[in-house]
């Protein structure tokens, strides 16, 4: 592979003399003006002429290797005729004269093509052993690195020192500064006498520290999350809730066991395809479904399952291959030879997922997990569903035995039954009380149909109270009837005003003399015929306790204002009820007393009422007091044991088993309940998103114009034809297509790994496009050293941390990155520092910079994974744009969730933290798998005045006080060094002194302005400090936490 | 040159390369912007310098407010004919229902002005503003549930991933403001559905392009900008001090290390205490006359409102913000339509009209193109049950009415044709790349020649199809 001889910079200077290469010069010319309509989509291409395939170029007398005067894309490059003329001026594109002068000399020199070099397997390069780093020890890396440096003739920069090298190490590999015994210790191992020396036992030592560090797999799980488009919420218009936090929790916990890369890989795309998968095998493939899922009303399914298994082809095109495959999903690659029956192809691998493609089995609004789904319970959580699911068992057991005896029951019930049935007694039998009375001076006067007419003063509030014998037997529930009344405001129902009422609650106590204290009765069950909107009647029942309202859907907003019937208009007899969840037995010479209580709304009282109770059981209590025994159940009785059919028996037991008392019953309500012991329980276990076969292939097709409604041909599962073949023989499915992204023959996994880890580290890829290394794609700066990478990479069996250790322990990372001492000529020549002539400066990853600030100033809470966390966010972040879904009215977490590591914040997709993305995190919509580095005054005011920064800043000062020493330089010049792992230079500690002064005096004269400060955030100032004296250090301490220092690796 | 959002760029580097000042094209800045055009932008005649988008979010019934059918009162609740509907695809909301029963709209429509613009009763003061308007009757999309196509509106694709149209014109055409963002977004609840449709980061977000051409969302509640006020017990004059102790430190580490983007940072705080002081400015209307506040209405006092917005709009409009966008929620009435509908114009009729007639007065509105629309129309079918007063209406994205104002469009003008069902577009048919492309044209953009490289590939916002500037709607 021939390498990139100068940089970018200067490409224009290659018409020296050199020789040309086709896939340096040559490639990118024709790439960027020519392929689009003569390259590999047949679709698009004109005149039926391509270039990218040398023999057709010939056959076409395109091109004429030797002869540049006979071919005939010279011809129409120098035309001046502008309908001749190449590329069309319509399209905005134009050649240099370079440019032109490039293609001539190669088609001269024989126009040779070369294989796109990421496409071709690596191959290991020898290591360039004549160059050796001048520092004390170093690796092959810097081999490369000098041996380019040296066709430059510039030299590499000196080593950081030991203070700079451990805060970018930590910083690099556990996104969190070192603690300053952590900084003195390695510089103290460092020190030579007045000189400081790195040697590589010390470094090595920290390097393998800090790998080991639990703190690495979060650094490095922030990255793969953007890969994954990892997210709390699903990510359109509601943007509703998911659970998929045991993945990132699996992503974690692998990079901290160094799980191989391929092994990463077979499991998160294939785990639940692999011999017996273990459970964290199941979770690991939970990366495919961690795109969004719409739920919105009135969508297509179908139309969202393809699009979700395009943006798996693209996600896995991404992020283990750099390929932009989403472009060969409407019509051919325009640039990579990739089909678009290729691309089809590859969606095929991911077309057989047992889903729906929509939110369904959860909800769109109020959100969960949409199938496939799977529970990752702990090991307590194990055990008590073990313990539950026995208890099923056991119940389900003690049905079976009751079962034994359903033909003796039934026939002992049913006609005792029909007798009652004979009686036509109504159900709901009207109290006749002894005593109607109130709290506050109503006055009531009996009717004639035994209604209770209200009269005398209205108070604002008022209790009526109704004491009534009652018969022994069984008690279940009070039916209260309303009724307007000429002589009621508006003719209607109420005493208010209006006509209105609200029954704010209904009490009812039995008492009797066997009784040693009175029997409060809760009814669990209420219906009315009518209810106002917004004060059902199901608001008289506490939610904890209420049974699905009959008849009625119970919505929990109208719970706890009470009930109202519309009295201003609706002046009309009205019937509610109450019913208990099991029957009460009365004993002989009770009472009922029953208090109607109307507290909601001033003066609004019902105005003629009546009362009356039932012994039907509870499931049979119906407001019309039919006794709900249905017409069928009526014919069957009936209907002579012998002449019922099938059916008709089915349903009498049925209704006997559900309606009437009985051990059966009991056993059957006890099963109910333990399977609803298990199925809550079950429910606070988190679940998490997975993979799932069907067990049939769903046939898929290539999509015309990547319409899902517009299937053409059939294919099936394949991997594109430029990429190294599958195994034959083996079989077409997502464990397959795993295995063979990690196959040692593929050109590109390896190579875009070990590229991204070096962007990651050392801020520019070798490839600087990371993203894509398709033909379209920045050539490498290093391609030798890329390969050498690559090729180490798989051969120590893709261990992760291993390359992070070559890279780190290499001369090259461990360079200042001063630009001071710099020649002029390699600022200006290589301004991105692609040659690796320093170390790399470069600002803070989002999570870094919060991070840190927390945990400089003592803050942070280092608890690894569980659920996300709420940590400050400015109100209305969620609200101001959705009154839609379950992720609304944010409201942080107390203590615990504000500090923690910002990888574990709560990410609603639609309006994602906002500090993060001032920061320049994606919004995890789609996969990305590179960040852009920006520096906008927004990230400034972020830094400057976000509580968490300010809290920190005060923690921070309290330290200074506490633990920095006694005088203010000393104070200061600690917290230097705890923030920036080195002491600060004379000139840094006078402009902090004397900046101390100043804030000091300003306190002194507004000491309630320092009391504000210091209450910044949920935790309390440390009591024993001054506010005036904590304020003026909390202002120095929001100084230092803004250093750009501060906000960039060094 | 405005350091707003970026005090060093590839384009200072190219004129200061050549004075030997390369430095500041060092590292990340290299892909930085500034706020100046890109190299050979402008490409045409400027005839708009700025847009004021009122976006009406949940798609706004055509057929009651712009787009008249007065055939329709004869074929109440009768079936809507296949001849009409062609057995396109419907939502999973209504192609279950049995039929299709037509509700013509029960709203009265009036020619309005020299133009004679047809507008309901509904929307009085646009109205009055008719003869400054241009219909176009003809818009249509090819999404048909709302994420996707708001999504697609603002950003030419129906997925997430793509640039915002306001990121776009920040990257392309840069601020003419130094103390503001080059894209401002306000957003407000309607009274006639409030939870829908909402609204989403993506809608204003960058895409691809550097995260500094995100629209920043001003906010209802708090700090109109996030994190814009100093912490309690912080005066001005105690951040000045500590800003200037910071820019020391910072300067000496400069001095040592020579990063230039350690002077970009300097530079972007000092533009953040700017704002501290420019955003109060904007946002505080006390001294607005009494007569202009009470042409915007009185929902005008109510911070966060629709009318309030256009106020704003109009003061961010007089300091050259770019691309200033409203959206206002509320219009996707899928049943009780003749209720929700008038809540919704309530919101927006008196404010529109007054943005309008408060820029002309200012001269402000020769030179702001003006956009009011919506994601897609509705169907002249009833959803749920059709009675003499009350329907609903399904989305219908074949087509559906938007307007345009100022720069560059030509007033008192109608583009496009609907049928008697306003079902499907029978002339001048307008698609989304259309509007985009004729917007940018006003901007003096060739739209062909405003890309982005991502993935190897030129990434426009007006898509791969060719998109056609409307040349009939231009002035």
């Amino acid at each position: 592979m021939k390498r990139l001889t100068s940089l970018l910079l200067l490409a224009s200077a290659t018409t020296d003399a050199a020789e040309i290469s086709f896939n340096r010069d040559i490639r990118p010319i024709l790439t960027e003006n020519c392929y689009a309509c003569h390259g590999p989509d047949q679709n698009h291409r004109k005149g039926d002429l391509r270039l990218d395939v040398r023999a057709d170029a010939i056959e076409a007398k395109a091109i004429t290797p030797g002869n540049p005067d006979t071919s005939s894309v010279i011809e129409r490059i120098l035309t001046s005729d502008a309908d001749d003329l190449m590329p069309p001026p319509d399209s905005h594109k134009k050649l240099s004269a370079s440019e032109k002068e490039l293609l001539k000399r190669w088609i001269a020199e024989g126009a040779e093509y070369q294989g796109h070099w990421a496409f071709l397997k690596p191959e290991r390069p020898p290591v360039p052993q004549a160059f050796k780093p001048a520092q004390t020890f170093g690796n092959p890396v810097d081999s490369f690195i000098l041996q380019r440096l040296a066709e430059e003739k510039w030299p590499a920069a000196p080593e950081a020192d030991p203070r700079t090298l451990i805060r970018r190490l930590s910083l690099d590999l556990t996104g969190l500064p070192p603690s300053p015994e952590d900084v003195e210790s390695f510089v103290n191992q460092c020190r030579e006498g007045n000189a400081f020396v790195v040697r590589q036992p010390a470094y090595e030592a920290l390097v393998d520290r800090l790998l080991n560090s639990p703190a690495f797999g979060e650094q490095m799980a922030q990255t793969w999350l953007d890969n994954a488009r990892y997210a709390d919420s699903h990510g359109f218009q509601t943007d509703s809730s998911r659970s998929m936090w045991p993945w990132r929790d699996w992503v974690i916990r692998a990079f901290n066991e160094n799980k191989p890369f391929d092994q990463f890989t077979i499991e998160q795309l294939a785990g639940d395809l692999l011999p017996n998968p273990r459970l964290d095998q199941v979770v690991a493939t939970g990366f495919h479904r961690n795109h969004r899922i719409n739920g919105e009303g009135g969508i297509i399914d179908e139309e969202w399952r393809i699009e979700n298994i395009i943006d798996r082809v693209d996600t896995t095109g991404a992020t283990w291959m750099g390929l932009t495959l989403g472009c060969a999903r409407c019509h051919d690659h325009k640039y990579d030879p990739i089909s678009q029956k290729e691309f089809y192809e590859l969606f095929a691998f991911f077309n057989n997922v047992d889903e729906t493609g929509v939110i369904r089995g959860a909800s769109n609004r109020s959100g969960g997990n949409p199938d496939p789904s799977i529970k990752v319970p702990n090991a307590a959580q194990q055990k008590q569903l073990a313990d539950l699911a026995a208890a099923i068992t056991a119940a389900e057991s003690a049905v079976k035995a009751q079962e034994k005896n359903l033909p003796t029951l039934l026939a002992a019930w049913e006609p005792q039954f029909k007798a009652e049935l004979a009686q036509n007694k109504p159900s709901w039998e009207p109290l006749t009380p002894e005593k109607v009375t109130s709290a506050n001076g109503t006055t009531f006067t009996r009717q004639e149909d035994g209604t209770y007419l209200a009269g005398g003063p209205v108070p604002a509030k008022e209790t009526y109270l109704i004491e009534s014998p009652i018969p022994s037997g069984a008690f279940s529930g009070v039916l209260l009837e309303t009724f307007p009344d000429a002589s009621l405001p508006n003719q209607s129902v109420g005493r208010n005003d209006n006509g209105n009422f609200v029954l704010t609650r209904v009490e009812a106590q039995i008492t009797a003399p066997s009784l040693d204290k009175p029997l409060n009765v809760t009814f669990t069950e209420a219906d009315a015929e009518y209810s106002q909107k917004g004060w059902g009647i199901e608001s008289l029942i506490a939610e904890s306790i209420a049974k699905k309202a009959k008849g009625k859907k119970a919505t929990s907003s109208n719970r706890g204002k009470g009930w109202a019937v519309d009295g201003p208009s609706r002046r009309e007899p009205n019937r509610a009820m109450l019913v208990t969840s099991d029957t009460l037995t009365i004993p002989a010479d009770a009472r009922l007393t029953i208090r109607l209580v109307h507290e909601t709304l001033s003066k609004h009282h019902i105005g003629r009422f009546r009362l009356s109770y039932t012994s039907t059981p509870p499931a049979r209590v119906t407001l019309s007091g039919d006794g709900a025994v249905p017409p069928e159940i009526r014919t069957t009785m009936d209907t002579p044991a012998a002449n019922r059919k099938l059916a008709q028996t089915q349903k009498l037991t049925a209704f006997f088993r559900t309606e009437v008392d009985s051990p059966l019953k009991k056993a059957d309500t006890a099963l109910a309940a333990a399977r609803k012991r298990h199925s809550d329980f079950e429910t606070t276990v988190p679940s998490t998103m997975v993979m799932k076969e069907l067990p049939t292939v769903r046939p898929a097709h290539i999509l015309i114009r990547g319409e899902y409604a517009k299937p053409g041909d059939l294919v099936t599962a394949a991997t594109p034809a430029v990429l190294a073949p599958l195994p034959a023989g083996a079989p077409r499915n997502r464990l397959t297509l795993a295995r063979w992204l990690v196959s040692p023959e593929h050109p590109l996994t390896a190579r875009v790994w070990v590229n991204r880890q070096w962007e990651r580290l050392f801020g520019k890829g070798l490839v600087k496009s990371t993203e894509n290394l398709g033909v379209q794609s920045d050539p490498p700066s290093h391609p030798e050293l890329l390969d050498w990478l690559a090729t180490e990479f798989i051969g120590n069996g893709w261990n992760m941390k291993a390359l992070i250790k070559t890279l780190v322990m290499s001369a090259t990372y461990r360079q200042s990155s001063h630009l001071t001492h710099l020649p002029q000529e390699i600022l200006l020549k290589d301004p991105e520092n692609r040659l690796l002539a320093r170390g790399p400066r470069m600002r803070l990853p989002a999570e870094t910079i919060r991070d840190q600030a927390l945990q400089i100033s003592g803050l942070l809470n280092t608890q690894i994974g569980g659920p996300s966390v709420r940590p400050y966010m400015p109100e209305g972040v969620w609200d101001e744009t959705s009154r839609y879904g379950d992720l609304r009215g944010y409201k942080h977490d107390a203590t615990n969730g504000l500090y923690r590591r910002t990888l574990y914040t709560i990410w609603k997709r639609t309006a994602a933290p906002p500090t993060m993305l001032l920061f320049d995190s994606p919004s995890r919509e789609t996969c990305t798998v590179k960040r852009a580095r920006t520096n906008t005054p927004l990230q400034a005011l972020a830094l400057l005045n976000e509580v968490t920064y300010v809290e920190a800043a005060r923690h921070l000062a309290q330290r200074m006080i506490l633990e920095g020493g006694a005088t203010p330089e000393k104070r200061i010049a600690w917290a230097f060094q705890h923030v920036t792992c080195r002491a600060p230079s004379a000139d840094e500690l006078k402009v902090l002194t004397t900046g101390l002064t100043r804030h000091q005096k300003h306190y002194q004269t507004t000491p309630d302005a320092a009391a504000k400060l210091i209450h910044t955030g949920e935790s309390k100032p440390n009591a024993t400090i001054p506010p005036t004296e904590l304020a003026t250090y909390t202002v120095t301490a929001n100084v230092l936490l803004n250093l750009d220092e501060l906000v960039n690796k060094e | 040159m405005n350091p707003l959002f970026q005090s060093h760029s590839r384009r200072t580097f190219l004129t200061h390369a050549s004075t030997g000042v390369g430095l500041a094209a060092l590292s990340s800045l290299m892909d930085a912007r500034a706020s100046v055009p890109l190299s050979g932008f402008p490409h045409l005649p400027v005839k708009a310098k700025r847009v004021i988008y009122l976006f009406q979010s949940g798609a706004p019934s055509q057929m009651d407010l712009f787009d008249p059918k007065p055939k329709m009162a004869a074929y109440f609740q009768k079936d809507l004919p296949e001849s009409i509907r062609k057995g396109q695809r419907l939502t999973t909301m209504t192609s279950g229902q049995k039929n299709f029963p037509i509700a013509p709209s029960i709203f009265k429509f009036a020619e309005h002005g020299q133009s004679r613009a047809t507008i309901s009763e509904l929307m009085p003061h646009i109205a009055s503003v008719a003869d400054e308007l241009c219909f176009i009757k003809s818009m249509h999309t090819e999404a048909i549930n709302h994420d996707p196509a708001i999504t697609f509106f603002q950003t030419g694709r129906q997925l997430a991933g793509f640039p915002s149209m306001g990121s776009w014109l920040s990257y392309g055409l840069g601020s003419e403001n130094h103390d503001l963002p080059a894209y401002v977004v306000l957003s407000s609840f309607g009274s006639g559905r409030p939870d829908d449709q909402p609204l989403y980061d993506r809608l204003w977000g960058s895409g691809f392009l550097p995260t500094q051409h995100s629209g920043v969302k001003f906010r209802n509640t708090g700090d109109p900008v996030l994190y814009l006020s100093n912490p309690n017990g912080m005066d001005r004059s105690l951040r000045r001090d500590s800003l200037d102790q910071l820019s020391a430190l910072n300067q000496q580490r400069h001095t040592l290390v020579g990063d230039p983007e350690i002077e970009a940072r300097i530079a972007q705080y000092e533009m953040a205490f700017r704002m501290q002081a420019s955003v109060p400015d904007l946002t505080d209307t006390s001294n607005e006359p009494q007569h202009v506040l009470d042409l915007y209405g009185p929902d005008v006092k109510r911070p966060g409102s629709y009318a309030s917005n256009c106020l704003l709009a109009r003061r961010l409009a007089e300091r050259d913000v770019r691309f200033i966008q409203l959206f206002h929620m509320g219009w996707d009435h899928h049943g009780g339509l003749p209720k929700a509908i008038k809540g919704q114009c309530n919101d927006t009729d008196q404010p529109t009209a007054a943005l309008i007639k408060d820029l002309k007065q200012r001269g402000l509105l020769d030179d702001t193109l003006i956009v009011w629309g919506g994601e897609f129309g509705r169907t002249i079918y009833s959803q749920g049950t059709l009675t003499e007063t009350n329907y609903g209406r399904d989305h219908h994205p074949r087509c559906f009415t938007v307007f345009l104002a100022g720069g560059g469009i030509k007033p008192g003008t109608t583009i496009g044709e609907t049928d008697d069902f306003s079902y499907n577009i029978v002339k001048d048919p307008v698609s989304i790349f259309d509007l985009h492309a004729t917007m940018l044209n006003r901007l003096g953009i060739d739209h062909n020649r405003l890309s982005y490289k991502f993935q190897g590939l030129d990434a426009k916002l007006t898509g791969v199809e060719s998109a056609k500037v409307i040349k009939g709607i231009l002035a």
